[in-house]
């Protein structure tokens, strides 16, 4: 039954995507994608509750399967996509009149091809396949990048796609020393567990050579610094819908994978992960903070943020460091859910206002309430303001680190946080507030699902800043024993 | 003994003897694939025959360098024949008096004096063909360093006839990725060093656009002669360094009966005019480098010498 | 006959090399094409030849799959999808002379047989060692190909590239990596084709020029 469920989520994407070619009128592909997403989302709901009872689910043995932290990703994956894909309903009609019925067809057909080929990577338990995965996830974002087809989104899509790849061939290599050092160490099948399990064995030399590739390879596209620099092109060229997917859960997806090596670094002492892990994320987050500063596009805005937010996640995994802690991924849980909420709302203020320059919107406030406010709201969320969620990670990661002794480290991450918020703040406020000046173009009414799709993105950023349900915690412990690296 | 030095001489008549043959080939197959009848193949013996018998026309601004130089571009291929391996698999009496560093820089003696000899005219053309040559064979140098040193670093020697023995024992070695590199570099330097396409038209007549055809301009009778005889050979003297030291020791004499001797006249000169229709070939296919393009060839040709050397690395230090 | 594959093997490493070296230096979308075509031949003819060497079939298939996909699909592909006049062009102005960057890959070369060094004297000892160094100077120097040049098809060629030399590596280095991984990927290098193929098409329609190195608009500046 949950093995059906399991692969029920790829295969709804799957189909989704060849009826969405089948041109059966102006509303086919876009109910399509939104029914099917949201099925995907129950059909994750489920594996979640069979993965908090069971432990992990084992489809194929060796090959698919997930545990806590992968059933994790498939409820977050699945979430942002159905968000997304409510949204896009009201983006879409609206970018409709300039760019043609079959241009939107084809939106579709790769949104949902997107989203099966993100849904694959935690399923996948053989690590070869995995970076196939990750690749996939690549490709078949590139032409949603550049589907505005104008000369930005187009240099964005090319130094997406060149930059990535060229992390996708280090990361091969990567992946094959580590393969390599787990046939010195006699350990069978090459998947995750596996790993985990010969790690003391292993070749500290190998292991080392390969983490450091699979690190500088996906971290590329994790958005790491310094290889970050396609990332606020990519992220803000894109539909703002496709925006929310790739900051809100892709990059997060790909961070999971490099968060999979860490239980065997653990057992291997001649290796300090810790100390890179922390040094690398708090690099990011460093560099992110004094970048939002001088902004001046309201999605790069956000883009720069998702910087911000990997470095955090990074420098959480450190600090939870065989130690189980779950900070790493509830982390990752806060920061999907309140990202897709900000890039919603940047791509209302885009529809009404017709610019995305933080400079010419002013008095969102006045011009339309309701995306002024999820603004508002968004930019508060996600640099971690009470009441919100994220503001309960961040507090749970710095009490981490502080007890792990890390006092230096927690002292900078305290202060780029505050820099950042300070930045994002002060661009929203300047944006939602202010008196409003006349547009150079006019915008378009906001459509009704878009602002569906704000209200059911906020709430759980609200819900969750209060109170976390049973079953989530439950799954968010599992989700730290899989990275804590000591016994569950 | 006395058989050593005989079959050293016999080794310089063969080149002396058998250059003007191999460019008069060369030139008539050129012809020949472009659909012309060509010369007859014995022509540079009649031109040289007819240069011999004319008078020479010196001008009264050259020094003593100019009327020398023929004699000095005639003698260094001579000296580079006694050192490598024309006919035999053994050394022979003068063996040991040089190795392939010496060999080139005789060489590079007899190109010095006759750009010195350019200069040394009035003529216009004189020293714009001379700067070119120089040019050519200073970004030469560097590669024939690197294979000498590549040579010398799989054989253990740079002696000819040793490191001719190198490289088929054991039989697959031939196909070692250090042989074949090196092979293709040296290929490059000779179509550079003789001045054959793509770096310089050996049949063009136009001045300006000459590069090691301007030595032999101002000369006349029996200089012109000397000059372009020592042209044949030294383009001789670099294939037969190229098929039988560098390439394969198919077909030289394993010992002293003159019955191989002859054999292996007949054997290299099979292995010549094999050669000679490899480069008809690239003749035929390519076109002209425009001048400022030949240094990128020899950087092309260095840095495939280069990788011979790297690959010796990989495969001898880390196998 | 065996001891002949042994050098066999090292001389399509050292064409291989040779081959990444020319794909730096050729100045013409053409030339690179063909220099792709001959390194991927020489990786077929090395998975093939330590397939012999070790005796490890999988090796085969791995080679008849990336003869099928790299030197035959992937030209054939490029020639349906970019236009035509894409490939006729060359590169008159280039980011560093030729002799400097050959001098320069020259140095990844070297770098690289040192990481290759230290990686086989930590893992068990292989009989076609060449290969590793081989493949990460691949690797480097696929990444530098597309640091260097400005078109956009020699910069989808050094990603091939690079993808070349981290199989290169992987058929010494992981002989028996699973077959499936083995044909996703080499089905994967054809998916990157199409899309940037695609991707180039629509620059070359938009921008009107495929020199992609020019598209620099996307900063923190005030747009006018």
């Amino acid at each position: 039954m949950t093995t059906s469920l399991l692969f029920a989520i790829p295969l709804l994407y799957l189909l989704a995507a060849v009826l969405s070619l089948v041109p059966l009128g102006r509303w086919f592909a876009r109910g399509l994608t939104i029914v099917a997403t949201v099925g995907a989302l129950v059909a994750a709901g489920g594996c979640a509750a069979q993965a908090v009872a069971a432990g992990s689910i084992t489809a194929i043995p060796d090959w698919v399967g997930v545990d806590g932290f992968g059933a994790l990703l498939l409820l977050l994956i699945s979430f942002v996509g159905a968000l997304a894909a409510v949204f896009s309903w009201g983006y879409m009609k609206v970018r409709a009149r300039e760019r043609g019925k079959r241009a939107i067809r084809l939106y579709h057909v790769n949104f949902n091809l997107f989203l099966f080929s993100i849904v694959m990577v935690p399923m996948m338990q053989e690590v070869a396949l995995a970076w196939i995965a990750i690749e996939l996830t690549t490709l078949l974002s590139v032409l949603l990048v550049g589907f505005e087809n104008n000369h930005e989104a187009l240099e964005a899509a090319w130094k997406y796609v060149i930059l990535t790849m060229i992390g996708a061939a280090i990361a091969l290599l990567g992946i094959i020393v580590l393969y390599r050092a787990l046939q010195d160490a006699h350990g069978g099948p090459f998947t995750w567990s596996a790993l985990q399990a010969a790690a003391p064995g292993l070749s500290p030399v190998l292991f080392e050579a390969g983490f450091l590739l699979l690190l500088v390879g996906f971290g590329t596209k994790v958005g790491l610094v310094p290889l970050h620099v396609w990332l606020p092109d990519a992220h803000s060229q894109a539909p703002s819908p496709v925006c929310a997917i790739l900051s809100g859960i892709e990059t997060s997806v790909i961070l999971y994978v490099i968060l999979r090596l860490f239980p065997v670094a653990a057992a291997l002492p001649a290796v300090h992960l810790q100390n890179w892990a922390i040094a690398f994320g708090l690099i990011s987050v460093g560099v992110a903070a004094f970048l939002l500063i001088q902004v001046r596009d309201l999605k790069r805005l956000f883009a720069f943020s998702t910087v911000e937010h990997m470095g955090i996640i990074l420098t959480a995994a450190g600090f939870g460091i065989a130690s189980n802690s779950f900070i790493a991924p509830y982390q990752m849980l806060t920061h999907a859910l309140a990202k897709p909420l900000c890039f919603f709302a940047a791509g209302s203020a885009l529809m009404v206002a017709g610019t995305r320059d933080i400079a010419g919107l002013r008095g969102l406030i006045r011009r339309a309430p309701l995306a002024g406010a999820a603004l508002l709201i968004g930019g508060l969320a996600i640099t971690g303001a009470p009441p919100f969620a994220l503001f309960l990670s961040e507090f749970s990661i710095i009490k981490a680190g502080l007890s792990g002794g890390h006092y230096v480290a927690v002292a900078l991450l305290v202060a780029f946080i505050v820099v950042a918020f300070c930045a994002v703040l002060a661009h929203i406020n300047r944006i939602v507030f202010g008196h409003p000046e006349p547009l150079p173009k006019a915008g378009a009414p906001f459509p009704f699902t878009s602002a569906v799709a704000l209200v059911l993105a906020v709430v759980p950023v609200i819900v969750l800043g209060v109170w976390i349900p049973g079953p989530i915690h439950s799954l968010l412990s599992l989700a730290g024993a899989s990275i804590g690296g000591a016994a569950p | 003994m006395i058989t050593y030095i005989i079959y050293n001489l016999v080794q310089v008549a063969f080149v002396m003897g058998l250059s003007p043959l191999i460019v008069g080939i060369l030139n008539r197959a050129r012809e020949m694939v472009q659909s012309k009848r060509g010369p007859s193949i014995f022509q540079p013996y009649r031109d040289l025959a007819k240069l011999f018998n004319k008078d020479q026309v010196v001008s009264e601004e050259s020094s003593w360098i100019f009327r020398i130089t023929p004699y000095l571009v005639f003698i260094t291929p001579v000296f580079v024949t006694l050192l490598i391996p024309v006919l035999t698999r053994f050394p022979l009496f003068f063996a040991f008096a040089g190795d392939m560093l010496a060999a080139g820089s005789v060489l590079a003696l007899g190109g010095f004096f006759s750009a010195l000899a350019a200069v040394d005219t009035t003529n216009p053309y004189g020293p714009m063909g001379a700067s070119r040559t120089r040019m050519v064979s200073f970004l030469a140098e560097p590669v024939f360093m690197i294979v000498f040193f590549t040579v010398s670093f799989v054989a253990g020697s740079t002696i000819p006839y040793i490191v001719q023995t190198k490289w088929i024992t054991p039989p697959a070695a031939f196909f070692e990725p250090v042989h074949i590199l090196l092979l293709l570099s040296f290929l490059m330097i000779i179509l550079a060093e003789n001045g054959r396409i793509p770096v310089d038209n050996p049949s063009g007549h136009f001045e300006l656009a000459m590069i090691d055809e301007s030595k032999g301009l101002e000369y006349s009778g029996k200089g012109a002669a000397l000059m372009k005889w020592g042209g044949y050979m030294k383009f001789t003297v670099l294939l037969i360094v190229f098929l039988n030291v560098l390439l394969h020791p198919w077909g030289l004499a394993p010992s002293l009966s003159p019955v191989q001797g002859l054999v292996a006249i007949l054997l290299v000169s099979v292995k010549i005019l094999g050669f000679l229709a490899v480069l008809v070939v690239i003749e035929s296919s390519l076109a002209k480098l425009r001048l400022f393009r030949i240094s990128e060839f020899l950087a092309a040709s260095f840095i495939i010498a280069v990788a011979a050397m790297i690959s010796q690395l990989f495969t001898g230090g880390a196998a | 006959m065996s001891g002949l594959l042994g050098p066999l093997n090292n001389l399509a490493g050292g064409l291989f090399l040779l081959n990444a070296f020319a794909m730096v230096a050729t100045r013409q979308v053409r030339g690179c094409l063909r220099f792709f075509i001959w390194q991927s031949l020489c990786l077929v003819a090395s998975a093939a030849l330590i397939g012999g060497i070790t005796g490890t079939i999988e090796l085969f298939i791995v080679a008849a799959i990336n003869l099928l996909t790299k030197p035959i699909i992937i030209p054939i592909l490029l020639a349906r999808s970019v236009p035509e006049d894409i490939h006729t062009r060359r590169e008159i102005v280039q980011v560093l002379t030729i002799p400097s960057a050959l001098l320069s890959a020259l140095v990844i070369a070297v770098v690289s047989y040192f990481a290759g060094r230290t990686l086989l004297s930590a893992a068990a000892p292989l009989v076609p060692a060449a290969n590793v160094p081989i493949g990460i100077a691949g690797l480097l120097l696929g990444a530098f190909t597309i640091a260097v040049r400005r078109e956009a098809v020699p910069q989808l060629f050094g990603l091939m590239a690079m993808e070349n030399g981290a199989f290169y590596a992987a058929i010494a280095f992981a002989p028996d990596l699973p077959l499936i991984a083995e044909v996703a990927a080499a089905f994967d290098a054809l998916v990157i084709v199409l899309l940037v193929a695609i991707l180039t098409r629509a620059i070359h329609e938009r921008v009107g020029t495929t020199e992609v190195s020019s598209l620099t608009t996307l900063k923190e500046e005030p747009r006018p």
